[in-house]
C-alpha cells in the first residue's frame, strides 16, 4: 500500500524528516509515536502534499504510484486521507455541502458517478450518529466554532464518508474526552478491513488499547528509531522517551 | 479639470424646459466649485479623469438590451439607456410614476466639489421621476437599468422614491450596463413612518462609468435594509447615505463587491443617526482579484443628542492577487451619550492552510478557491429575504467565483 524509502523533508532550509523508512501493507494499522517536534505531523503533511514541505531525497510510493508527483487533490482521489492534528476552520462554507462536493470531486476524478443527495445524507447521518455528534453540525460552517473534540470527530466523519484506502490520523485522540475517545476508536475499527490501511499518530496508549495496532514505530528527530508490536507502546507509556537517549548513547 | 466640465456640461446644451432655472443654478454651482480631484477627500481613491479621455456621444441608441430575467415573479420598470418610457409601463396597484415637480428640486444642495456629479445631474437630467409606493407590494418591484453595447452617451437619471406610511416593499435595482457611457444617477428614497423597504442593488456593468448617489431618509419606526451585490464595472462610484430621522428608525446595509481586473469600485456609505433611539448595522465585504481596485469608506455619525442609539459597522476584505488593491476607511463620529457603536475592519488573503485542507479532501484548486471565496463573501447576503431573493443573489455571486 505505502512504501516510504529514505525520505528527507525540508521546510525552508530546515530538514525535518531525515531519512525515514516505512512500509504499510494492505489492511494494516501502524501507530507512530514520538516526542513533540520529532516530525510526525510533517510526515503527514508531506504525504498529503502540502506546499512548502519539500522532499529533498527519497521516495513515497502509494499503491505502486509515485505519490510525490500528485497534487493534494489527486492524492485524495487516489485514496489518501489525512486527519489533521489541527482541523482548519472554513467560515461560511456549509459542512454538508463541503463534504458532498469533496466526495463528488473525488468520484469524478476516478470516473465514477456523482452520489445522490439521499444516499449521501444517509451515510453522513449514520456516521454522525455513531460518533454521537449533533446533526446540526452539518448545517454549520466547516469546523467553525466546533469544540476541540467536535473537530476531531468531524475528521472521522469525513473519513467515513470519503472511504480512503489509507488514512493517516494525526493525533485524532488528543483533546477527546474518555467517551469520545472510545467512540472514535470504534469509528476507526468499524472502517478497518483487509483493503484499508491506517497510520495512527498518537501520544497515548489508551487509543492503541482499542485499536491493537499491527506495528508501533517511534519517530525521533526525523527518523524511525524503533519499531515493534504493542509491547513497544506499553513500554513507552511506562518509561517515556528517555530510553531513546540511553540507546543512542550506548 | 475644467476641460471635463465644458465637455460634460456645456452651457449651450442646458435644456430650457420647465426646470430651466434649476438647471442654470446647478450649472453655476458646478462651474463655481469645479470637479473633484484626488485632493478632494471623498474622491481620494477614485479619479474621474477617465472622463477626459472618453468620447461621449450626445445621444444614445434607441434600443437597450433586455435585463436578465429573474427567477421569481416581479414587476419590472425598464430603464433603458437611462430613460424610462412611461407609455410602456405596467405598474402594479399602489405604485405610480410621475415627473417630479420643479418645486421639489428647487432647494437642493450638494455642497462643494465633492458633490459635483450631483450638481451635474441636476443641471443635465433628461428625466426626473417620482415613484410613489402607496400600498404594500406583493412582488418585488424591479428597476431594470440596462444599456446596449453601443451605448456611449452620458445620461443623468434622477429618481425620487417614496414609501407611504406602513407600506412594505422590495425594490430591486438590477443594473446591467453593457455600454461604455457615463451613467450618473441621483436617487432619493424616503421611508415614511413605519414603512419597510428592502432595497437591492445588484450591479454587473461592462465599460461604463457609473456614478450613483443614493440618499435614504428613514422616519419613525421605519426600517431600511440594503442588500448590495456589486460585481463591478470599469468604474463604479456608489454613495449611499442613510439618515435616521426619528426615533425607532432602523437602517442596515449588507454589501458584497467582487472586483476583477480593469475594474474599479468605490463604495462610500454613511449612516447618520440624527436623533436618539435609532439603530444601524452595516456589514460590507470586498474581494479584489487581478488588477481590481476596491474602495470602501463607511461612516457612522451619531449626532449630538442622538442618545440611546446603537450602531455596528463591520468590513472584511480579501485580496485575491498580488496586484489587486483595496482601500478601506471606517469612520466613527460619535457626539451622543449612552450609545453603543462597534466597528471592525480587516484586509486579508485566502488562507493557504484552508486551501490545503480543502484540497486534501479532494477538491481541485479552482473549486476549493471558489468555495473559500464564497464562504467569505456570502455572509452579508444571508440577511436578504425572502429566500428566493437570497438564492438569486448567492447564485449571481457564484457565477463570478
Ligand atoms: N513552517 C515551519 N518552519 C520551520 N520549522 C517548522 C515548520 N513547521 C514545523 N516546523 C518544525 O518541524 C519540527 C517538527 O514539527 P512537527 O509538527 O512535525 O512535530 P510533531 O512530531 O508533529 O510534534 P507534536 O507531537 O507536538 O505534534 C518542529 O521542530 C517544528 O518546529
Ligand atoms: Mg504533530
Amino acid at each position: 500500500m505505502l512504501k516510504i524509502n529514505n525520505l528527507h523533508v525540508a521546510i525552508g532550509d530546515t530538514e525535518i524528516i531525515k531519512g525515514l523508512d516505512l512500509e504499510v501493507g494492505s489492511g494494516e494499522l501502524h501507530a507512530i509515536m514520538g516526542p513533540n517536534g520529532s516530525g510526525k505531523s510533517t510526515l503527514g503533511y508531506a504525504l498529503a502534499g502540502r506546499e512548502g514541505y519539500e522532499i529533498t531525497a527519497g521516495s513515497i510510493e502509494f499503491e505502486g504510484q509515485d505519490l510525490t508527483e500528485l497534487e493534494p487533490e489527486e492524492r485524495a482521489a487516489a485514496g489518501l486521507f489525512l486527519a489533521f492534528q489541527y482541523p482548519v476552520e472554513i467560515p461560511g462554507v456549509n459542512n454538508a455541502y463541503f463534504l458532498r462536493s469533496a466526495l463528488n470531486a473525488q468520484r469524478k476524478a476516478r470516473g465514477e458517478e456523482e452520489i445522490d443527495s439521499i444516499t449521501f445524507l444517509k451515510t453522513v447521518r449514520e456516521s454522525l450518529n455513531s460518533l454521537k455528534m449533533d446533526e446540526a453540525l452539518l448545517k454549520r460552517a466547516v469546523n467553525e466554532g466546533f469544540s476541540g473534540g467536535e473537530k476531531k470527530r468531524n475528521e472521522i466523519v469525513q473519513m467515513a464518508v470519503l472511504q480512503p484506502k489509507l488514512a493517516v490520523l494525526d493525533e485524532t485522540d488528543s483533546g477527546l474526552d474518555i467517551d469520545a475517545l472510545k467512540l472514535v476508536a470504534e469509528g476507526i475499527n468499524a472502517q478497518r478491513n483487509a483493503q484499508r490501511s491506517f497510520v495512527v499518530i498518537t501520544h497515548y496508549q489508551r487509543l492503541l488499547d482499542y485499536l491493537a495496532p499491527d506495528h508501533v514505530h517511534v519517530l525521533s528527530d526525523g527518523r524511525i528509531v524503533e519499531s515493534g508490536g504493542q509491547e513497544l507502546s506499553e513500554r513507552l507509556e511506562a518509561e517515556g522517551y528517555s530510553f531513546l537517549e540511553a540507546e543512542s548513547e550506548a | 479639470m475644467s476641460a471635463i466640465l465644458n465637455k460634460l456640461a456645456p452651457e449651450s446644451e442646458l435644456a430650457d424646459d420647465r426646470y430651466g432655472d434649476i438647471r442654470r443654478r446647478a450649472h453655476q454651482r458646478l462651474m463655481q466649485y469645479g470637479f473633484p480631484d484626488l485632493k478632494t477627500e471623498a474622491w481620494k481613491y477614485t479619479s474621474l479623469r477617465v472622463l477626459e479621455k472618453r468620447e461621449l456621444s450626445a445621444t444614445g441608441p434607441s434600443e437597450a438590451g433586455q435585463p436578465a430575467t429573474l427567477p421569481f415573479e416581479a414587476d419590472v420598470i425598464p430603464m433603458a439607456n437611462g430613460l424610462i418610457d412611461p407609455d410602456r409601463l405596467n405598474l402594479p396597484a399602489g405604485v405610480r410614476l410621475e415627473p417630479m415637480a420643479p418645486a421639489d428640486l428647487i432647494n437642493l444642495d450638494y455642497g462643494d466639489r465633492a458633490g459635483a456629479m450631483a450638481w451635474l445631474n441636476l443641471a443635465r437630467f433628461e428625466q426626473a421621476w417620482r415613484l410613489v409606493i402607496d400600498a404594500t407590494l406583493e412582488r418585488p418591484l424591479v428597476l431594470a437599468m440596462t444599456s446596449s453595447s453601443d451605448f456611449a452617451a452620458s445620461v443623468h437619471p434622477r429618481l425620487q422614491i417614496e414609501l407611504a406610511a406602513g407600506v412594505e416593499a422590495v425594490l430591486i435595482e438590477q443594473q446591467a450596463d453593457r455600454g461604455a457611457g457615463l451613467i450618473n444617477i441621483v436617487e432619493d428614497i424616503a421611508l415614511a413612518r413605519g414603512s419597510k423597504l428592502r432595497h437591492v442593488i445588484q450591479r454587473r456593468n461592462a465599460d461604463s462609468i457609473w456614478v450613483q448617489r443614493t440618499r435614504v431618509t428613514v422616519s419613525a419606526d421605519a426600517d431600511y435594509r440594503c442588500h448590495a451585490l456589486d460585481l463591478g464595472g470599469r468604474l463604479v462610484r456608489q454613495d449611499l447615505s442613510v439618515h435616521l430621522l426619528e426615533a425607532g428608525a432602523n437602517g442596515e446595509i449588507d454589501g458584497v463587491a467582487f472586483i476583477d481586473s480593469k475594474q474599479h469600485v468605490d463604495w462610500h456609505t454613511a449612516i447618520d443617526h440624527e436623533v436618539g433611539h435609532t439603530n444601524s448595522r452595516e456589514s460590507f465585504r470586498i474581494m479584489a482579484d487581478g488588477t481590481g481596485v476596491g474602495v470602501f469608506n463607511g461612516r457612522i455619525h451619531i449626532q449630538r443628542g442622538a442618545d440611546d442609539s446603537h450602531s455596528d459597522l463591520n468590513t472584511a476584505n480579501l485580496l485575491l492577487s498580488e496586484s489587486a488593491r483595496i482601500n478601506i476607511k471606517p469612520e466613527l463620529e460619535i457626539y451622543a451619550e449612552e450609545v453603543t457603536a462597534s466597528h471592525g475592519a480587516t484586509i486579508g488573503q485566502l488562507e493557504d492552510s484552508a486551501l490545503f485542507y480543502l484540497r486534501t479532501r479532494g477538491l481541485p484548486v479552482d473549486q476549493a478557491m471558489a468555495l473559500l471565496k464564497y464562504g467569505f463573501a456570502a455572509a452579508p447576503l444571508e440577511n436578504a429575504e425572502p429566500e428566493a431573493l437570497r438564492d438569486w443573489l448567492t447564485a449571481e455571486l457564484e457565477t463570478v467565483l
